[in-house]
């Protein structure tokens, strides 16, 4: 703000809130527009393929996005949130549950960790074909897939977080005194907490993608079953609509997460 | 415990879990089903051996390379241009946001539509996992860029080829470096996916092998061969894990600078 603009009297503060508030429309106009452009290129070159089963316009998909809603997208949805609860829940406990173990106990963590290292760079995409063999073609293969992607994250974050404590404020606290359990609760679940939201917001990342995959490929029910199942109908704009749910719905339990750490982290707001 | 003491451990404790391993399942007499070490080594060594192994990696790479620059021609652009100038930010992110929630193998059906079903359906899926975190990290690091030096390479008169030239490049290419690593881990398991998700497909329709994710599936519904997976699994991991340490080595020589 310029040196004009500190001895402002009440009325100008009011042109300056109005300013204000025209930029912010600027700013939304300038988004909305973005939006738009999308949609309108999209309908421009859905119209030039020619066909339009080959690129179904934003208006076709929101059509079937409509009968989807309405009809039976409902239990995919539901199958999907089933999966996603089950393998995430196994994940993360599995991950903070070694973490925890790595972290109070150096003898055990030699183990652990060589064994985790090896795994991590084998994606859980990469289970796919053992996960069917193991399993056949049911829900325990998107489930094992999720659980599997949503470990690592979070094992790794919370490790790290433990790892990073403030060695003085654990010092701080024993030489004052605290019982092991104070410490554990007032000093290493704070100190840690920002890395393990972290974890479980990547794991959530990785774990999305691997229903998705999971379902598709292995699955017999959920939002990615469902993608094959309409293509199997060359039914591309229920394909697209499903699409669309799946995109919406990965944002909405993003933004769920992202808010949970602010909320829990006001004293500590982390990268993310 | 000492470092050469631990490791001494792990590796004697590793070598007895696979012992045991083998054992079980050698007494038990469940090398049909189960995989077991020495069956692994022989069936890696067979498909290795008659070229059908390298044949397909090869496949797969050149996929993921493709990929993989398409991605970054695409994000880099795009995201030092949101990081640079406000209203592209404004008129990309929500497009780049709802986009970016939606998994790549999501696609397959459409990719196959439009691409058809030899590779460069994977090929698509690729270059979508990969194009995010080039945009993310280069929106990031373009906004980093320090306005002072912008200021002045303006003030003395730069052009603004040579400002991104001279300021912007080098400031962000750190960052980008970073997201060229993550890009080419997401692309690596995408294209496993989305060779999985085709080889179903193939499969059924009795067409040639074309990548790792093909092989496998191949593997898992013509051979049955339980160890062959196993061991194809082994090499998908084997080159993430490659292809981390070399994007590593590389940051390190390139940009001494950014080393941490």
């Amino acid at each position: 703000m310029s040196p004009a603009n500190v001895k402002v009297t009440h009325g100008a503060t009011r042109a300056g809130r109005a300013r204000h508030l025209l930029l912010a429309l600027r700013s939304v106009l300038v988004s909305v527009a973005g939006i738009v452009a999308v949609v309108l290129i999209w309908s421009l070159v859905g119209r030039l393929l020619a066909h339009p089963s080959l690129l179904p316009s934003p208006v076709a998909v929101l059509g079937a996005l409509r009968v989807l809603l309405a009809g039976e997208i409902g239990a995919d949805i539901l199958a999907s949130i089933v999966h996603l609860a089950a393998g995430y829940s196994i994940g993360v406990v599995i991950g903070l549950l070694l973490a925890v173990l790595c972290a109070r106990f150096e003898n055990l963590d030699v183990f652990i960790e060589p064994v985790i290292e090896v795994l991590r760079p084998i994606s859980a995409i990469a289970w796919i074909p053992i996960a069917l063999l193991m399993f056949g073609v049911s829900e325990s293969v998107p489930i094992f897939l999720i659980a599997y992607a949503a470990t690592f994250p979070i094992f790794v974050n919370t490790l790290d977080g433990v790892r990073r404590l403030d060695r003085l404020l654990l010092n701080a606290a024993r030489s004052l005194g605290a019982s092991g359990n104070f410490i554990v609760t007032h000093v290493v679940i704070p100190g840690a907490l920002p890395y393990v939201l972290t974890g479980a917001r990547l794991s959530l990342g990785v774990a999305w993608m691997a229903m998705v995959a999971g379902e598709l490929v292995g699955g017999d029910a959920g939002l990615g079953w469902r993608i094959m199942w309409y293509q199997e109908f060359f039914a591309m704009d229920k394909v697209m609509a499903i699409i669309l749910v799946i995109g919406v719905l990965g944002f909405v339990a993003d933004a769920a997460l992202r808010g949970l750490q602010r909320r829990l982290l006001g004293w500590n707001p982390v990268e993310s | 415990m000492s470092r050469r003491r631990s490791k001494i451990l792990v590796v004697s404790a590793l070598a007895v879990l696979l012992l045991a391993w083998e054992g079980a399942v050698v007494l038990t007499g469940a090398q049909a089903s189960w995989p077991f070490p020495s069956g692994i080594i022989r069936s890696g060594f067979a498909i290795t051996a008659d070229g059908t192994l390298l044949v397909a990696l090869a496949g797969s790479l050149q996929r993921v390379i493709t990929g993989f620059l398409v991605g970054a021609l695409v994000g880099i652009p795009t995201g030092i241009a949101m990081g640079l100038l406000p209203w592209v930010n404004l008129a990309m992110r929500p497009v780049t946001e709802s986009l970016r929630s939606i998994a790549p193998i999501a696609w397959i059906p459409l990719a196959i539509l439009w691409l058809g079903v030899q590779g460069n359906a994977a090929l698509f899926v690729v270059a979508y996992a990969a194009v995010f975190p080039f945009i993310l990290n280069a929106a990031q690091a373009a906004r980093a860029v320090d306005r002072n030096h912008l200021r002045a390479a303006r003030a003395l008169g730069a052009g603004p080829g040579l400002i991104l030239r001279a300021v912007v490049v080098p400031s962000t290419l750190p960052t980008i470096f970073t997201a060229a690593r993550i890009a080419l881990a997401i692309a690596w398991s995408s294209i496993i996916a989305a060779e999985l998700a085709l080889g179903v497909k193939i499969e059924s329709g009795g067409r040639s092998v074309a990548g790792l994710g093909q092989l496998m599936v191949a593997t898992l519904y013509v051979k049955r061969d339980v160890n062959a997976l196993v061991f194809g699994m082994l090499v998908i991991g084997l080159v993430s894990f490659l292809i981390d340490a070399v994007l590593r080595r590389l940051r390190d020589t390139l940009l001494p600078w950014a080393r941490r």
